[in-house]
């Protein structure tokens, strides 16, 4: 018997449901996840807008160290 | 007729391998072919596989084999089995970069690292697997893949880490003699760690992206996965160098030469005990103690350390989501990001497209604080050390983010975002494996200034000379 697998045969192995394979089951509201990335984002908005820099300090741009 | 390939041969260093493939101990072909074999039957059930590539493999070894045949030497990669992640293009072969909308994506051309490869004759088997887009818009389980979660050769319960899963699985699990993986921010380091190999993420520019996946065009760096601190060396010489294709390359190559670096007793090692004592699990710390007392007993000078008190998780995050959210602004506005396996990943892909360019710029100047203040460390030090994560592989049934961000600093932070940080800064990392806590490896870190890798390296390779972490093998 062949122990050949096709890309199509591996992902339909994957495919099983993620509480078959041990995975627990992340929450499922896009909305409230869309929320929470959202307020993420604002938060470090926050964060950033509270961090004095001195006036001269140019972005990060060149990284050739 | 095939070569019986004993064993021991695919847990090899490379010098190694390539030793035994000059003596005709077996051929470039028996051996790609032994590769391919095992990581079909294996990868799988890791979730490490990608794309097997034993066709190609068989076919490129051939030519190798002909070339030793008539001892036209080509250095220490020349025959050697390896694997890319794959976010790396390889011309007229799929290229998922670990996401569902990218499934059946073919480029083509070849990624410059995998064509600098070919060139001294290593080996690519496989493309393998890595968590869905590298993760840029955070993800909340380690089934955030194409490939579903990477499993832990140590123990198939725990998370492999990740982005770079599938390299770090098939490294630890004798699938492959190295691997490429990619860090924006810990890619490299954390499946490093967790699965108990060892990883260099490379100064940002010396190794060209070319034909990778943009994520974080200000970020993204290309770094080898492997054995040893001296198998990472060869393989950085091979694939490092000045591209044009790729804006961000530093113009630099890199020759491994740590026989002439500084003597160890002269780098100056810079650490942080609140990094071990209040940040580490504490059924690390016994590892990590023993790691730095192996350290100091190399002849180091060894002195205090911290990082400067900057938001440096606040600084990755905004940058990396909101470059990643523009890299990924068809896949987001057409729909299709709904596809990704991870409702996180998704929902911080939306919102990265709404960062206002205030925060992006304000984070960039802040970084520019970041670099600064390295500039500064590394004016007294030459190596920062750390753990590399704080504790083992999380189980897969855990949020991830319980073993990388959510948990406590404590009140001095010490090196404790060294990930973060020396991601903004561009600087150059490198992982040991130092030990084990609750049956699984664990790892520490050592950081340089940019264009510093021979320094790491050579300490490394010291600290390998010492110990044989790095030797352990997963149970079959």
């Amino acid at each position: 018997m062949s122990t050949r697998v096709t890309r199509r045969e591996l992902g339909a192995a994957l495919a099983i449901p993620a509480v078959l394979s041990g995975q627990a089951v992340a929450p499922q509201n896009t909305d409230e996840e869309l929320k929470a990335a959202r307020d993420q984002f604002r938060q470090n908005g926050e964060t950033l807008a509270k961090f004095a820099i001195p006036v001269t300090t140019e972005p990060a741009v060149h990284f050739k160290a | 007729m095939a070569v019986s390939i004993p064993d021991d041969v695919y847990f090899a260093s490379i010098a190694e391998l390539n030793q035994r493939l000059k003596a005709r101990e077996f051929k470039a072909h028996d051996l790609a072919r032994a590769f391919s074999e095992k990581l079909q039957r294996v990868g799988p059930g890791y979730n490490a596989l990608a794309l097997l590539l034993e066709k190609q493999a068989l076919k490129f070894a051939k030519d190798v084999d002909d070339d030793l045949k008539v001892e036209r030497y080509r250095g220490p990669l020349q025959g050697i089995p390896f694997g890319a992640k794959d976010l790396l293009a390889y011309a007229g072969q799929p290229t998922a970069w670990g996401a569902q909308p990218y499934a059946t994506q073919v480029f083509d051309y070849t990624a410059t690292v995998l064509t600098k490869l070919a060139k001294p004759g290593a080996v690519l088997i496989g493309k393998l697997a890595m968590v869905e887009l590298a993760g840029g818009g955070g993800y909340r389980m380690a089934g955030a893949s194409i490939s579903g979660p990477g499993l832990n050769p140590w123990d198939k319960t725990r998370w492999s880490g990740g982005s770079s899963s599938g390299s770090g699985i098939a490294v630890a699990a004798g699938l492959v003699t190295f691997a490429l993986g990619s860090e924006t921010s810990g890619s490299i380091l954390t499946p490093s760690a967790f699965c108990g190999v060892t990883g260099l993420r490379p100064t940002y520019g010396l190794v060209s992206r070319h034909g990778a996946m943009a994520l974080s065009w200000s970020m993204d760096k290309i770094g080898p996965m492997c054995r040893s601190a001296e198998d990472c060396g060869i393989v950085l010489q091979a694939i490092a160098g000045s591209d044009g294709e790729d804006p961000g390359s530093a113009g630099k190559g890199f020759y491994f030469a740590p026989q002439y670096t500084r003597g160890i007793k002269e780098i100056r090692v810079g650490l942080a005990t609140v990094d071990i004592d209040e940040w580490a699990d504490a059924s690390a710390r016994p590892a990590f103690n023993q790691a730095l007392d192996v350290i100091r007993g190399l002849g180091v000078q060894v002195t205090a350390a911290k990082l400067p008190d900057f938001p440096y998780s606040v600084l990755a995050n905004t940058i990396i989501t909101a470059e990643g959210a523009c890299a990924f602004q068809k896949l987001i506005e057409s729909g299709e990001v709904d596809q990704l396996a991870d409702p996180k990943q998704i929902a911080g892909l939306k919102a990265g497209l709404e960062i206002p360019a205030r925060d992006y710029i304000k984070a960039m100047r802040i970084r520019s604080m970041v670099q600064q203040s390295f500039h500064d460390i590394f004016a007294d030090l030459d190596v920062l050390i750390t753990p590399t994560r704080p504790g083992p592989a999380p189980l897969i049934s855990q949020p991830v983010g319980t073993a990388l961000y959510d948990r406590p600093q404590p009140k001095d932070r010490g090196l404790t975002q060294l990930i973060p940080a020396g991601n903004l800064a561009g600087l150059p990392a490198l992982s040991l494996p130092c030990g084990f806590a609750d049956g699984m490896p664990v790892a520490i870190s050592l950081v340089g200034r940019p264009f510093s890798e021979n320094t790491l390296l050579s300490l490394g390779r010291e600290y390998q000379k010492a110990t044989d972490w790095h030797r352990r093998r997963p149970p079959a």
